[in-house]
């Protein structure tokens, strides 16, 4: 607790950051979450040095100051890198864009199909269809493995640190599971997590029971185990729905150069193949060919199931990121009551 | 582009603050990175705003938080590098390295600064014979 609050006035740094907060309004929430603790860091390394809270928020700037400079980077500088010159502008999804074509070129444009060309379908679908899934699983595992033997030694003294150990290391992964979201999924992530109030406190249980209140790190240990079942269901839906459209679509390629799209070894037996409600019929050798008549259908609908899934991706890509979004960033820090005063008059 | 924050507090019209704006963008980078550059350890931005402000010339002004956007621009562009180091006194702070394409980069502009200036001054010189 800081010195203005344990006297019952209003902390300055607080009721500056919680103005800064509203000119950022319009900025991304990851980038919002960032500005404000480069701007608490900032504030309190220039009180602790000996100046007064006015003093260094009228150094370090307004609000509408530092949100018009936050306005004046490019989108790209808080995403990952731009691929080409300095500050080149890059992807970013936002509500408005959620179904707009993204980066990709003029062929991304196209209705419905254009989705064929936009790079962030295909990393939805890359981190849906493979990476997502076993990253889930690994999270999930450690979240039970370390949380059961957590609880099982709550009765004793070792259990405590064990959860905020648990309660750590959810962090750090909700913040890498952060990383690889915005690599995939394009959605902008916090580069840091908001501290634990009272965290680096000299006295250890005094430590111990901030981060058992820390309702963030119990945000993040809860995204660790209940992202496991949706990242099934993501799986499941995307990889069968992936191979299907697939398998439609190549099956007529195949079929077309020459290559059987199956063999038969013993055909003696009940064995009876059906294809688009038509009966595949293996030739002398065992080898199946798509019945006559097939071919396009095929085609047409494995291309039609191969852009829906892509588009589902990308839709599922913005819905995922953005809730994962929401668990990083800051919550918004509450106004300290009769706030005003001398923190406003330097923040204006 | 990235907006930068030194104002000159003695001339405000609008073409001189138009002329203070193009040319507080790249001289605000060079001099950013040259501050991290030539700090021994990791420096934070704090430090860094302190000894831009400490060591402006007179009248020129500097807001200390629009380094922060700058200093994001330029880890995203991989010329900086940061590691965050725990503060007593609030949130972890980021200390910031120069990487070495930002020694590249940073080698680059100062060399076309001071051919830059050599050539500016020599006109200057010019005109402060009329004056």
């Amino acid at each position: 607790m800081n010195s203005a609050e344990s006297t019952g006035s209003p902390d300055p740094v607080r009721v500056y950051l919680a103005l800064l907060e509203a000119a950022l309004e319009q900025q991304d929430a990851a980038v919002r979450h960032d500005a404000l603790l480069d701007a608490e860091a900032h504030l309190r390394s220039a009180i602790a040095t000996g100046l007064t809270a006015e003093q260094a928020i009228a150094d370090f700037g307004t609000p509408a100051e530092i949100a018009s400079a936050y306005s004046a980077t490019p989108a790209g500088a808080f995403g990952r890198r731009a691929e080409g010159a300095l500050g080149a502008d890059q992807e970013q999804t936002t509500a408005a864009d959620m179904w707009a074509p993204a980066a990709g070129g003029r062929l991304s444009r196209i209705p419905i199909v254009g989705i064929w060309f936009q790079p962030r379908a295909w990393t939805a679908l890359l981190y849906f269809g493979l990476v997502g899934f076993p990253l889930a699983t690994a999270y999930f595992v450690w979240a039970v493995t370390v949380g059961s033997l957590a609880i099982g030694t709550l009765p004793l003294i070792l259990g405590l640190p064990l959860v905020v150990f648990l309660l750590g290391s959810a962090r750090a992964l909700s913040l890498f599971e952060g990383k690889v979201v915005e690599t995939f999924l394009g959605v902008r992530m916090p580069r840091r997590t908001q501290p634990v109030e009272g965290g680096a406190d000299s006295y250890f249980w005094r430590r111990i029971w901030c981060w058992l209140r820390d309702v963030r790190s119990w945000m993040s240990l809860g995204y660790l185990v209940g992202n496991f079942p949706v990242a099934v269901v993501n799986f499941v839906l995307i990889f069968t729905l992936t191979v299907l459209g697939v398998v439609l679509m190549l099956a007529p390629i195949l079929d077309a150069v020459g290559v059987p799209i199956g063999v038969v070894h013993d055909a003696d037996g009940p064995l009876q193949i059906w294809f688009m409600n038509r009966r595949v019929e293996p030739d002398a050798d065992g080898h199946l060919w798509l019945p006559s008549g097939t071919a396009i259908p095929s085609l047409l609908i494995g291309f039609a199931l191969m852009t829906a899934v892509l588009w589902i991706s990308r839709g599922l890509g913005w819905i995922y990121g953005h809730v994962v979004q929401a668990i990083q960033v800051a919550r918004p820090r509450p106004l300290p009551r009769g706030s005003g005063g001398a923190a406003q008059a330097a923040a204006a | 582009m990235q907006y930068c924050a030194l104002h000159n507090t003695k001339v405000s019209t609008p073409l001189g603050d138009k002329l203070e704006r193009d040319l507080s963008v790249g001289t605000a980078w060079l001099v950013v990175l040259a501050a991290i550059a030539r700090a021994e350890e990791p420096i934070h931005g704090y430090e860094i705003a302190r000894q831009l402000a400490a060591e402006a010339p007179e009248g020129l002004s500097f807001k200390q938080g629009t380094l922060y956007p700058m200093l994001r621009t330029m880890e995203s562009e991989r010329l900086v590098r940061s590691t965050l180091v725990p503060s007593r006194e609030g949130p972890a702070r980021k200390c910031f390295t120069l990487t070495p394409e930002g020694r590249r980069v940073l080698g680059a502009w100062t060399e076309t600064w001071r051919r830059t200036g050599r050539w500016v001054n020599r006109f200057l010189g010019g005109i402060d014979e009329l004056r």
